[in-house]
């Protein structure tokens, strides 16, 4: 990196080197069986450069001979987009908890009786369940230099947990599905896990239907990604400085209900996205976007920060919205970990004080109603119809749709004391609405 | 590179060994409102070794391949620890080992055409959406092209040498009234063809530019049941989505309760009902001449007459099934594991006219295109980029937020007009399954009719 980095400075204003190198091992459990084991050892290098003010962008594997990258990336800035913006000349500091010695060590023998042990405790609940389960460490470096003085590597390391239960029965198949992603194998905790989708199982053996009207709904944590996910949209940089956010021009405006709070922070100890700094070594931090219901501000990458006259916030990910976008794809802006402020009412309480409504764990096409309008509409997945207090069965074939940013401002019921982490990457409480459009069998 | 690969193989100590080598060259421009967001030549190389070993797999990816022995043992020594903890061992059906090479024949090869050429290109496009209206506020203009050159070797004697063209261009128009009222047009095309396929392109870009103005003042769908024609390119994404999906036989054939829902010879719909996945029709996405495995592309009717005749495999399903390997067997790169994934996969043409059709609905929904489609299990959910109230047996004012939703044997059953013009559709995008997005298909259709179909809303 160091001599590509001598070369490009007579060469170009500026260069910025990010390489990533990655173990990754998923073990993939099929209908209670082990079913493969997999190493995967990748390693990639990008390259952006800013010549003659112009920039440009290259990505190759080929780690011994980087001289066609640099030609590539040079190639492309001769026609690129005007920079107006410099690479980061931020002094990250490291950031505890992203590493974790233990996810390092642990073997796939290991990894493998963790996974036995979670199908055992399923199928003790349930032994008519089809279970499938995938256990993924991952280790990987993260590296980026540049010619305005930034060096930093981290080291970081993940274990993801999933697990997908399904029971089929005539002429109906009902699917759990979830899942954890931490930092630490201390954090993992399979029996949270399998209780979760005992309870839903447990809940969704009788079948019930719903009138088609306007009802309140509980969503789970894992639920409020059909809500939330117009607002992690909307709160991007991009689709303020675009146009295609509702919210541009609205800071200061209280557009939502004053209990309801929503923060990106990238620093969170052992949070699922947390690192030191983002893919384009702007220093990770906490950007409040909504406090008391007042719009406080948006995220950004250094591209979109210089064109809004904003600062970046740490949100330059490679993969944009979700990122995961190895080495390969420029970096754009991204979430971090999204958090949602928690109320005071425990979730079985929201339950109890419902006297019609529904609990919805999982929906079907999120992302595919008009996200920037706010609009959603779902089909539920995994849900459950609540009646005078109780969850009484489990609801199918049955629609949703609201406005978020309407029912988030006029119609927020409550929001639940026990946060999740959903998505791997939203920390968030239940949250209870009214009035959304319920369309039943 | 060849003695490189058919050595390692022969040192291998597994049952069964493939390796799969992948060169990739790639050229991306994208462009978002007034700026150009990414300019970009890359180039990439990597591998995976696939061992079988007692009947456990193994799996090494990596991009670092000079080491290919070494990549052998570490997925031999991964396929001993599957063996040691499985009592069922995976065994493979048969196929014929295979030596050939399969080039692109490409009109004009996008290789050779100079990254400023395809700048211009799409700046074209995206300047005719943004100047189409002063309401349009955003676009994304975004081609795409990937040569890829994949290298498949087996412990069988197999060796193939595939090109693999690929060719995308996205153009998106996002409007809006200055309100909360933000709408989207877009144009999805994709081939695997040369580089003419992206040219002239000017009014399909128009008219992205004017479906994202005009959905500006159309209704919002009420919710409810409907009969509902479908377009070809939405007719597509359903049956690939809501029924292709469960015909894949890795979905099923560890599920004794789900191999007994899909029972080869169940009635799923009218005798006019024939749907078909073609792994090779020249020019489409969703060409496999060879399967990941070295299987031979094949052309599978998964419904004939009505009937469920097929399921898709690769050769551990259909060892397992008693069936023959389709040549559905797909990796979307060398980062990943082949599994069971569609081809170019349509609903044959049937005897209406679209006319025909809309004459016999009385009150109903012509929905057009996808904007996209999820299922799980036999619960689907897609939407339509918009729709048209039909009235009387009268095509009427457009609609938005379409989301058609329902069980898809029930749908399958309640298909009741299939046009006379099938079309196929390549997109932008692809389709994603097991953490593999996006892998090139084409989906296609005739306009199709369904009844009682349950649309969300308000």
């Amino acid at each position: 990196m160091d001599k590509l980095l001598a070369t490009l400075k007579n060469r170009v204003d500026q260069a910025e080197i990010y390489r990533r190198r990655a173990r990754t091992i998923p073990i993939e459990f099929r209908s209670g069986k082990l079913e493969s084991i997999k190493s995967n050892e990748t390693e990639g290098i990008a390259l952006r450069v800013i010549a003659n003010g112009r920039l440009g962008f290259s990505t190759t594997t080929d780690m011994d001979d980087p001289s066609a990258l640099s030609k590539a990336a040079i190639a492309a800035a001769v026609f690129g987009e005007e920079a107006g913006f410099s690479f980061s000349a931020d002094r990250p500091t490291p950031l505890t908890g992203v590493y974790d010695k233990e996810i390092e060590d642990v073997s796939e023998q290991a990894l493998v009786d963790l996974g036995e042990k979670v199908i055992r405790k399923l199928r003790d609940a349930d032994s008519q369940v089809d279970i499938g389960l995938s256990l993924v460490k991952t280790v990987e470096t993260v590296a980026i230099r540049n010619t305005s003085g930034l060096d930093v590597e981290e080291e970081r390391t993940h274990i993801g947990l999933s697990a997908e239960v399904g029971k089929t029965s005539e002429g109906d198949i009902f699917v759990l599905f979830d899942e954890q992603e931490v930092r630490a194998m201390s954090d993992l905790d399979p029996d949270r896990l399998v209780s979760r989708i005992v309870d839903f199982l447990r809940h969704g053996k009788k079948i019930v239907s719903t009138p088609s009207k306007e009802l309140p709904i509980v969503f789970t944590p894992n639920g409020t990604i059909a809500l939330l996910l117009p607002l992690l949209v909307g709160f991007n940089g991009q689709s303020v400085y675009m146009g295609t956010s509702p919210l541009k021009g609205r800071v200061g405006e209280r557009a939502f209900d004053p209990r309801f709070c929503l923060a990106d922070d990238g620093t969170i100890p052992r949070g699922p996205r947390s690192s030191a700094f983002d893919d384009e070594g702007t220093t990770s931090s906490r950007t409040p976007l909504v406090s008391q219901g007042t719009i406080e501000g948006f995220t950004y990458d250094l591209w979109t920060a210089a064109l809004a006259k904003a600062a970046p916030t740490g949100n330059g990910y490679k993969g944009g919205l979700l990122g995961g976008g190895g080495f390969r794809t420029p970096p754009s802006i991204g979430i971090s970990n999204v958090l949602v402020s928690a109320g005071d009412v425990d979730s079985n309480e929201i339950i109890a004080s419902i006297e019609e409504g529904l609990l919805v764990e999982s929906v079907l096409g999120l992302g595919q109603g008009n996200l920037a309008s706010g609009e959603f509409s779902n089909n539920v997945a995994v849900a459950f119809k609540i009646e005078d207090g109780k969850i009484v069965g489990r609801v199918k074939n049955t629609m949703i749709a609201g406005n978020s940013y309407n029912l988030l401002k006029n119609n927020l019921i409550v929001l639940g004391n026990n946060p999740m982490w959903a998505l791997g990457a939203v920390n968030t409480p239940a949250i209870a609405v009214g009035g959304v459009s319920v369309i039943g069998q | 590179m060849e003695q490189r690969i058919k050595q390692a193989i022969a040192g291998s100590d597994a049952d069964y060994t493939e390796i799969r080598i992948e060169q990739e060259a790639r050229s991306q421009v994208l462009f978002r409102k007034d700026k150009l967001e990414n300019i970009e030549g890359s180039n990439e190389q990597g591998g995976i070794v696939r061992a079988l070993k007692d009947g456990g797999w193994g799996i090494a990816a990596f991009n670092d391949i000079s080491d290919l022995p070494g990549k052998v043992k570490e997925a031999a020594r991964m396929a001993r620890l599957v063996a040691a903890s499985i009592d069922t061992p995976v065994a493979l059906a048969d196929v014929d080992p295979v030596q050939q090479v399969v080039t692109a024949d490409l009109k004009r090869d996008f290789r050779t055409v100079p990254l400023e050429e395809k700048k211009k290109l799409t700046e074209e496009y995206n300047r005719i959406l943004l100047d189409y209206d002063k309401r349009i506020v955003s676009t994304n203009a975004r081609y795409t092209d990937s040569f890829r050159t994949v290298t498949f070797a087996n412990s069988e004697g197999t060796f193939i040498v595939q090109e693999i063209p690929d060719i995308t261009l996205l153009l998106v128009a996002v409007a809006s009234d200055g309100s909360q009222n933000i709408q989207q047009g877009f144009e999805s095309l994709g081939e695997a063809a040369g580089y003419g396929y992206v040219l002239n392109r000017e009014q399909e870009t128009r008219d992205a530019a004017k479906r994202a103005i005009d959905l500006l003042s159309a209704k919002p769908v009420s919710g409810g049941k409907y009969t509902v024609i479908l377009d070809p390119s939405l007719a597509g994404v359903f049956i690939h989505e809501a029924f292709g999906h469960f015909c894949e036989a890795d979905f099923l054939f560890k599920n004794e309760q789900l191999k007994k829902v899909m029972k080869l010879g169940s009635r799923f719909g009218n005798d006019d009902l024939n749907v078909v996945d073609e792994g090779f029709i020249r020019g489409l996405r969703g060409n496999v001449p060879f399967d990941d495995e070295g299987t031979p592309r094949a052309k599978t009717y998964l419904i004939k007459d009505g009937i469920l005749s097929s399921l898709l495999h690769s050769r551990e399903t259909a060892k397992k099934m008693g069936a023959v390997p389709t040549g559905n067997a797909r990796a979307i790169s060398y980062e990943y594991e082949p599994i069971v994934r569609m081809t170019n996969t349509y609903i044959e043409a049937g005897k209406q006219t679209m006319q025909q059709m809309l004459s016999e609905v009385d009150h109903g929904l012509y929905a057009v295109r996808a904007y996209g489609g999820q299922t799980m299990f036999e619960q689907f959910t897609f939407s339509a980029a918009y729709a048209y109230e039909i009235e009387h047996g009268e095509q009427g004012e457009m609609q938005r937020d379409v989301v058609l939703t329902g069980n898809v044997f029930e749908t399958l059953r309640s298909i009741d007009g299939i046009g006379v013009d099938l079309t196929m559709y390549g997109g932008s995008g692809g389709c994603g399954k097991g953490g593999q997005f996006p892998l090139p298909v084409t989906d296609g259709a005739p306009h199709i009719r369904i009844r009682n179909v349950t649309v969300g809303g308000k």
